[in-house]
């Protein structure tokens, strides 16, 4: 159970792991943009290296990366059958007779293929070396200028952080529902249609009414202990932000120039 | 912001996560769809629950989907949306099941934009993509539809937040 959110998180002790979360948010949100400026060999070519180093010093093995890949495998190759038959322009590669293949259409399927594949990788690393716990917390100093606009960012945070909390938990009691209605003969996996949706309120009534009341025990107790929203709130783990986190947003920003320069 | 206000949306948002990641592998047949999102209705029943679908979305999009951050801007705009011309349009609207239809319908139309990221991201044909992923989206919430009614009368949702 526990694999499936917390297990995408790995502790470990290398130069991407020790990076502030403000800096990784940052740096993730800004490479989705810039992975948009590539759009010849070249171009995508030095993104990929700078992928890689990436995922060299996350020191995360390649193992987790490929089978983060897993579910998006077959959209990658729908993506690119899509463009290897659709887009009909410059010579011929392959002629099948009732279907030609042609360049540009390798070429669009390969460059697009590339694009979604970085991005599954940075945002794979971002989650893999940062704790859910830290990406909040990073989450809540970015979101701070929006304060000014009377966006309520720490309790925004706090609701983040307790959700994080209780996912577990409700997931473990969802699964000892689903047991249960299942011990009573309940069948989710079989049967018509129509029976197997009437199975499922069985299983989301219990489910309700057991996490509103979580909700209300938890309203209770911050209550019980004098919970009164941010104001002069101290915090027990501190964001430090060093050299290493700015060096790696001024790589990122010369690799953006670069490619504005090289882009066809 | 009460505190019981502030719980209750963050277990919202948790179990919107938990069912995300546990209930979505049994398939019914060959449809997929994400059944978190007939939390959508809990809306018709007090606009309140918004704030918990809402950061639902966010967290699972943030840590699940395949196309990354940027099905936080579109997947959680897209909530927003269509959450808030939903919630306008129950002013005017008292019947809990006229809400219903008009929330399947509304969900379904507004898929466009997700379609539109798919577009952009892995360039697939917009009115295919849009076609497809409305159709998942409707099924979801027109099967949720009576689900959600069924519950409300046991549960009472108006009160719970």
């Amino acid at each position: 159970m526990e694999k499936m959110i917390f297990g995408r998180y790995i502790p470990g002790n290398s130069f991407v792991h020790k990076l502030d979360p403000r800096s990784k948010l940052l740096f993730v949100f800004a490479f989705i943009i810039v992975v948009f400026f590539a759009n010849n060999t070249l171009t995508y070519g030095i993104l990929l290296a700078f992928t890689l180093i990436v995922i060299l010093l996350s020191k995360i093995r390649l193992y987790f990366l490929i089978n983060g890949l897993k579910p998006v495998i077959f959209l990658m190759l729908f993506t690119l059958i899509l463009h290897l038959f659709m887009t009909r322009e410059g010579p011929v590669l392959v002629d099948l007779g009732f279907m030609k293949i042609y360049e540009e259409g390798l070429r669009q399927g390969v460059y697009i293929s590339m694009r979604f594949l970085m991005l599954v990788f940075m945002t794979s690393i971002l989650t893999l070396t940062t704790s859910p716990i830290s990406i909040t917390d990073g989450l809540e100093v970015l979101l701070n200028p929006f304060k000014k606009i009377k966006l309520p960012v720490h309790e925004l945070a706090l609701m983040m952080s307790i959700s994080l909390r209780f996912i577990p938990t409700l997931m473990d009691e969802t699964d000892k529902i689903m047991k249960a209605q299942m011990a009573r003969g309940s069948d989710l996996s079989a049967g018509p249609i129509k029976d197997r949706l009437k199975a499922v309120v069985p299983l989301l009534v219990p489910l309700f009414i057991s996490a509103f009341k979580r909700a209300e025990d938890l309203a209770t107790a911050m209550e019980v202990r004098g919970y009164r929203g941010g104001e002069g709130r101290t915090k027990y783990r501190l964001l430090k932000w060093h050299a290493k986190d700015t060096i790696i947003l001024v790589a990122l920003v010369i690799m953006a120039i670069l490619l504005w320069m090289l882009r066809g | 912001m009460k505190v019981k206000f502030l719980a209750t949306s963050a277990i919202i948002a948790a179990l919107y996560i938990a069912i995300t990641m546990l209930v979505a592998p049994i398939s019914f047949g060959q449809v997929q769809f994400r059944i978190a999102e007939i939390f959508n209705h809990l809306i018709a029943f007090n606009p309140r629950f918004m704030l918990g679908v809402v950061l639902g979305v966010f967290f699972s999009n943030f840590l699940m989907s395949s196309v990354g951050p940027i099905d936080l801007i579109f997947g959680v705009g897209h909530t927003i949306l269509t959450l808030g011309i939903f919630i306008f349009i129950c002013k005017f609207v008292k019947n809990i099941w006229a809400r219903l239809v008009i929330n399947t319908t509304l969900f379904t139309f507004t898929m466009f934009i997700i379609a539109a990221q798919l577009n952009l991201v892995l360039d697939f044909p917009f009115w295919e993509t849009w076609l497809f992923v409305a159709f998942g989206e409707f099924v979801v919430l027109a099967v949720g539809a009576p689900i959600m009614y069924t519950l409300n009368k046991r549960l009472d949702f108006k009160k719970l937040i």
